[in-house]
């Protein structure tokens, strides 16, 4: 019982912002806790990732203590690559998923799998890397470059926006997002085109920081954020607003029901999710038919 | 009727197995009451993953603000394996059920396709694959069957336990042949389903037997064994269920090694041997009804009338006597 009044009033003091005046202007979106123009959004989602992009892979070690690799791996095990499919990435600058997709359906048990298959699969696999952000985009193609895969025919790096994408209706067999869609300025957007992009059958999965609902662990997990992560960030990457920026878009970010909910909304069927680390990240799932 | 309590009974078994192993985290967001399917999900507590469709429209309309449609979906979470399993099962285990998903559609129609490619690719995901780039949809499916190749298998046998069921309805000389060849009978009908797929039937086999297949596949062989016995006109609850079933369960799947390895024409030596273990149960039957079930009764009795003809032809019809004789001088 007190521990659930403590909740309640650090709630409170958290989200001042998401209590009061945020119905009021429908034209404003949230940056972090701060309220801002549609507009600005972007611009500023775009400001930090710039700044961060250098650091990036970093600080997400540092922050997750390692855990965000196996959160991806847990991502593309679920996506179940296969050879032969097209596969976008959304938001995905860094290649750190598309790199996990392509050494999947390259591993021995795939190879085994486009030999029985018999045609000539390989050729046809595309996975497509879309970021907004050239600087990420940079960053993966570089490390694409350190992998040997600077060349590879699979690999397309792409600069687009998650709400406007410039593939056609019904073309890719699967669509991810990892830590992507907290930073879009109209979710529904997204998940529109995801849903616009994939064929029938097609899944779309989506990672993402979210909400940790088990009682201690969310005390610790919100000094964690608030208290440690702006401080790693300005200790090692030198930039201590885009740490702030990221912890509290955590905290704006829907809750897994909801987010669920609206993935339904956009079309998806089979809607599930799953918790990972007591929901500090959260991996959603649905099919287009 | 008993047949139906019994199939419930086992649904429900699996239910419960089902629920527990999976991982707490793993939610399956199911929009409820859409009003589609109101009319169908009256009481039955096993009905709501038939509603799980997420028609954008209905939803919405259904829960417009979205505490409601929170509470709601959480209050009824399932499992991702019980909402992919049970409404498959119930599809076909009672009539006039509520309609599938899409979704669900979708699934049984790629797998359906997939069992063409199984005597080529075996039981795999290629096979998956190859099915599903045949009905025209994204492979990615498969990652909605969270056992893969297992719900090949388990489709296959709802299918050939479906077809089953449309042979003992339609076939009419069945019910001409005394019990022991209709079983025979309807053993080799069930099994030559497998024939085309018999070199890759050990494949299945060993799917079937894996820790985490294996509830969904003893559950399907009971159904099996059910049906037969009562095609067979079995309609007897007594203690015999049990073992009767767990005999033919024992013939079933011998027959079923057996024709692994059987390389002679259409199968002949397997229906032979099938005929013999048919033969042999109920021979075995009639031993244990002679020799133990009915004979504590026969045994009481004759032991009943030999005391009485002891009691009269020796000690106590004399008593008898000398106490009546004792009476009327009395």
């Amino acid at each position: 019982m007190a521990l659930r009044m403590c909740t309640k009033s650090l709630r409170r003091k958290l989200f001042p912002v998401f209590n009061s005046a945020s119905l009021l202007h429908s034209h404003s979106t949230s940056f972090g806790f701060k309220e801002v123009r549609e507009e600005e959004k972007s611009q500023m989602v775009g400001n930090v990732f710039s700044s961060v992009a250098s650091n990036y892979d970093l600080m997400n070690d540092v922050m997750s203590a390692g855990l965000h690799r196996l959160w991806k791996d847990r991502l593309v095990s679920k996506l179940n690559p296969f050879p032969g499919m097209r596969h976008l990435d959304v938001a995905g600058g860094t290649g750190d998923v598309a790199f996990r997709i392509l050494e999947t359906i390259n591993s021995v048990d795939h190879r085994a799998l486009q030999d029985v298959l018999e045609d000539n699969l390989h050729e046809d696999t595309q996975i497509y890397v879309c970021d907004i952000n050239p600087n990420m985009l940079n960053v993966g193609k570089k490390r694409a470059q350190e992998r040997g895969l600077e060349n590879h025919q699979s690999l397309v790096w792409v600069e687009g926006d998650a709400e406007a994408l410039s593939f056609e209706d019904d073309s890719m067999d699967g669509y991810t997002i990892a830590f992507g869609i907290r930073n879009v300025t109209h979710i529904e957007k997204v998940l529109a085109e995801a849903h616009r992009v994939l064929k029938s059958g097609g899944r779309f999965l989506c990672l993402e920081l979210s909400h940790v609902e088990v009682p201690v662990f969310k005390q610790l997990y919100d000094y964690y954020s608030f208290s440690v992560i702006p401080a790693i960030g300005e200790l090692v990457a030198g930039d201590r607003e885009s740490y702030q920026y990221l912890v509290e878009s955590i905290r704006r970010f829907p809750s897994q029901d909801k987010f669920a909910s609206m993935i339904a909304d956009a079309g998806f069927q089979k809607v599930e999710y799953e918790n990972l680390v007591g929901g500090v990240v959260a991996v959603h799932s649905g099919w287009k038919f | 009727m008993y047949r139906s309590a019994a199939k419930r009974l086992l649904l429900l078994q699996s239910r419960v197995c089902n629920g527990h192993p999976q991982i707490s985290g793993v939610r399956t967001l199911t929009i409820p009451n859409s009003p589609r399917f109101s009319s169908t999900s009256a009481s039955s507590s096993q009905t709501f993953s038939d509603q799980s469709p997420n028609f954008p429209h209905q939803s919405h309309a259904q829960n417009p603000n979205f505490s409601d449609s929170a509470s709601s979906a959480s209050s009824s979470q399932s499992s991702g394996f019980e909402s992919e399993d049970a409404p498959h099962h119930e599809s076909r285990t009672s009539k006039g059920s509520p309609p599938r998903a899409q979704y669900q559609e979708e699934q049984a129609r790629v797998l359906s396709a997939s069992l063409r490619h199984v005597p080529n690719l075996g039981w795999t995901e290629a096979a998956m694959i190859a099915g599903a780039r045949e009905a025209g949809v994204s492979p990615s499916i498969i990652g909605s069957f969270p056992r893969k190749e297992a719900a090949l298998v388990e489709f296959f046998m709802d299918e050939c336990l479906q077809l089953l069921m449309d042979r003992i309805d339609s076939e009419k000389d069945l019910r001409n042949l005394i019990p022991s060849e209709r079983i025979s009978k309807l053993v080799r009908i069930r099994l030559e389903m497998q024939a085309p797929f018999i070199s890759k039937w050990p494949q299945a086999l060993s799917i079937q037997a894996q820790p985490q297949n294996i509830t969904t596949s003893f559950k399907q062989r009971a159904m099996l064994v059910d049906e037969i016995w009562h095609a067979a006109g079995d309609e007897a609850s007594d203690v015999d269920w049990y073992a009767k079933r767990a005999a033919l369960g024992a013939i079933y799947s011998t027959t079923e090694v057996y024709m692994l390895t059987d390389k002679s024409p259409d199968f002949h030596d397997t229906w032979t041997f099938l005929d013999g273990r048919v033969r042999d149960a109920f021979d075995l039957k009639k031993t244990f009804q002679e020799d133990f079930h009915v004979t504590p009764q026969r045994v009481v009795e004759f032991l009943q009338a030999k005391y009485l003809a002891e009691a009269v032809g020796a000690g106590m019809g004399s008593s008898l006597q000398g106490f009546m004789r004792r009476v009327f001088q009395g």
